[in-house]
């Protein structure tokens, strides 16, 4: 298939520490999202569609391009890093122009790109900045920029909205969503609103393996009737959390309002059966898989 | 573009504007130093004209024969095999040949040399008066057979030499410039300033002074330039954008390779021209080459910089700028101190900082004009494959296969993913 990008039974080791357990995946055109904690092999994953990480064994073939042609991947791939920054001393267009230049873009097409970027990530007005005097928002912005830069069929961004504040959040997810209209975009991230706000179809990652594959109606469908909400005293609050996996607690004046997951109604006094968001939906998944939930990490 | 695009990074950097002001300081506290004065053509009755190397048997072959039984007792003997220092120590196998070849030319026994006792190395020493007096060496007394010719001499020199390990002051290369040297008289001084004028036109001993100094400069700042760009991507958090770009690894390596070396050389050009006008103010009415200095400046101190700016890419590619630092700090720090020959005509195969710190000499110089070639051809070629050795280990690192220090290779992948 020329529109997907298409991950069969592919594994990564660093040493002995194998990152990714024979993953397979398809990738269909628009915004797909990656979910899982941290270390679940998220980034792995994207450095490796990327090219800048080897698998070991299987096969990955984008737009049917196999990932050994590396040029070519790289020619069709646009790839927002986690932890990035540019030259801090070169303006936000001079930094766009050079990376143009390492794509192989001739200058009358980089002048056209940047222009059109800029005004799509709404850095316009602030072309000759310098990068190092950037806030958070508008570095994340620059970077998506410089992705799109030669016009990538695929667009890889891993945990693009960490560390920006809910307006830029929001501002960020819809700038990916406009682009997604176009190509496929893969968004790699551990904050279950941003894929709740962008994303149809998604896959959830943990230790290495892809636990789940579908779209969030299929997800929500699945904690369907396993999500409950009840009114509990402060006093029980550490008992029910040793029974139950929480997911959400409303502290009131004498009660607390308890969101809990089981497979079974609990027989607790006042118990009501809840409408389970994707939040409930993720943390179902990770507890039918038998991921360990209990921690803080989750 | 991307050509003029790295040089502006250069330029710009703190880094280069350091070493842009050392070049120059460099320049102005030595070689404008040297060039204040004119060299005036020799007058005769002066007491000193310096000294000059001759062939002359009668002075060789006693002094050759002391060094070489100070060494034999000293039981350690300097040589320098590929320019640079080593100490020998001989095996007694070893020993016993060497010491048959000294019993031959000084009539001291095998025996004898070996149960001397008292043994004590000549040399200046300061008495209690601040005067410096010589103290001669306590050895055996020599006596050299009256049988003895000069050119089987010359075969026993050979041969201590192979015993050495070649390279030592016993050396074809060595032996004049060790044991034969003799006061200039007014027509070796004049001789000497005749070819001055005539034959390197002027300008050709000072391109060749020019070089000497800037040459040892160059041959360790270029790596604090070449690790400051190395290093910017990381330092940037660029890396991993430059990766996933479309552009070659070689294309990369080596255009920021060209760009260092452009750049670099600019201070190093302004330097030569100023040079050059320097030395033609100095001495108007010759009859000068004016492109002798732009000649040398390619050929001497172009290697250089391409030498330091490659282990600087390099190790910082492999590494950490500090190593490269490190290690080409070493790297000069023994070639400076280490070579032999004073700082004329200290021109090894090997030599890193090559000297001829002497606007006269062109004949010792042009002695060492095989090494010469070699020396800079070598560097130049070993800098080339060097960055293409860099360009390699980018590509490696950037596909995956290697991680910063230890190596962390994947080889299984690295061979599946090479038959790709």
């Amino acid at each position: 298939m020329d529109n997907c990008i298409e991950i069969r039974n592919i594994d990564k080791f660093y040493g002995r520490k194998q990152a990714l357990k024979n993953v397979s995946l398809t990738i269909h055109q628009g915004m797909f999202g990656l979910l899982g904690r941290n270390g679940a092999g998220k980034t792995t994953l994207m450095k490796t569609l990327a090219t800048l990480h080897c698998k070991k064994g299987g096969s990955i073939t984008v737009c049917g391009t196999p990932i050994e042609h590396v040029k070519e991947i790289r020619s069709m791939t646009g790839y927002l890093p986690q932890d990035f920054s540019m030259y801090p001393s070169m303006t936000v267009q001079e930094s766009l122009d050079y990376l143009g230049v390492l794509s192989g873009m001739d200058r009358q097409l980089r002048e056209e790109r940047i222009k059109l970027l800029l005004g799509r990530v709404n850095l316009t007005e602030h072309k000759h900045k310098k990068v190092r005097a950037l806030s958070g928002g508008m570095k994340r912005r620059l970077g998506i920029a410089q992705a799109l830069l030669h016009d990538p069929k695929v667009l890889i961004v891993d945990e693009p909205t960490a560390g920006l504040d809910p307006e830029e959040r929001i501002r960020f997810r819809n700038l990916l969503c406009e682009v997604a209209e176009e190509r496929i975009v893969i968004l790699s991230t551990h904050i279950v609103g941003d894929i709740e706000a962008t994303c149809e179809d998604i896959a959830i990652m943990n230790s290495g393996e892809i636990l789940w594959q579908g779209t969030v109606p299929e997800l929500l469908q699945g904690a369907e009737g396993k999500v409950f909400t009840f009114n509990a005293p402060k006093k029980y609050l550490p008992q029910i959390k040793k029974q139950y996996l929480v997911t959400g607690m409303l502290v009131q004046s004498e009660y607390t309002t308890v969101r809990i997951i089981s497979d079974h109604t609990p027989d607790l006094q006042g118990i009501v059966l809840a409408e389970p968001n994707v939040e409930d939906a993720y943390m179902y998944c990770l507890y039918s898989h038998g991921c360990d939930v209990s921690g803080g990490d989750a | 573009m991307l050509f003029l695009k790295e040089c502006k990074k250069v330029l710009f950097s703190l880094t280069f504007f350091v070493y842009f002001i050392t070049v120059l300081a460099i320049y102005l506290t030595q070689f404008q130093y040297d060039g204040r004065e004119a060299l005036e053509r020799p007058v005769p009755g002066y007491n000193d004209y310096g000294m000059v190397a001759k062939e002359i048997p009668e002075i060789m072959m006693p002094a050759a024969v002391e060094s070489l039984v100070c060494e034999y007792l000293s039981g350690s003997f300097t040589a320098y095999p590929y320019g640079f220092v080593k100490y020998v120590k001989l095996t007694e196998n070893k020993k016993m040949q060497l010491a048959k070849i000294i019993s031959e030319v000084s009539g001291i026994t095998a025996q004898e040399l070996d149960s001397f006792e008292g043994f004590e190395q000549g040399g200046y020493y300061m008495d209690e008066n601040g005067y410096l007096f010589y103290q001669e060496p306590v050895i055996p007394k020599i006596t050299m057979p009256e049988n003895l010719t000069y050119e089987h001499f010359r075969e026993l020199m050979k041969e201590a030499d192979r015993i050495i390990g070649g390279g030592s002051k016993y050396s074809d290369e060595f032996i004049v410039g060790n044991f034969s040297l003799v006061p200039k008289t007014y027509e070796d001084a004049l001789a000497e300033y005749e070819q001055f004028i005539n034959e390197d036109k002027i300008t050709t001993a000072y391109a060749r002074l020019y070089c000497d100094y800037l040459g040892i400069d160059l041959a360790i700042l270029p790596v604090f330039v070449a690790v400051a760009l190395a290093n910017l991507d990381k330092r940037s958090r660029m890396e991993q954008l430059a990766y996933a770009r479309k552009i070659s690894s070689t294309k990369l390596i080596f255009t920021r390779f060209f760009a260092l070396i452009s750049v670099m050389m600019i201070p190093v050009v302004l330097t030569t021209v100023l040079a050059g006008n320097l030395v033609n103010n100095l001495y108007p009415g010759y009859a000068v080459d004016s492109f002798a200095i732009y000649r040398y400046m390619i050929g001497w101190l172009v290697p250089n910089i391409m030498v330091a700016s490659a282990v600087g890419m390099l190790l910082t590619e492999i590494s950490s700028g500090l190593l490269a630092i490190f290690a080409q700090g070493a790297w000069w720090l023994t070639s400076i101190f280490a070579a032999t020959g004073g700082l004329t005509g200290r021109i090894g195969r090997f030599t890193l900082v090559m000297r001829h710190n002497n606007l006269m000499k062109r004949d010792v110089f042009y002695a060492q004009w095989e090494n010469v070639v070699f020396n800079r051809t070598f560097y130049t070629v070993i800098s080339i494959a060097g960055v293409a050795l860099t360009a390699l280990i980018y590509e490696q690192k950037r596909r995956g296969r290697i991680n910063g220090l230890p190596f962390q290779i994947d080889l299984q992948n690295f061979k599946r993913q090479s038959k790709a």
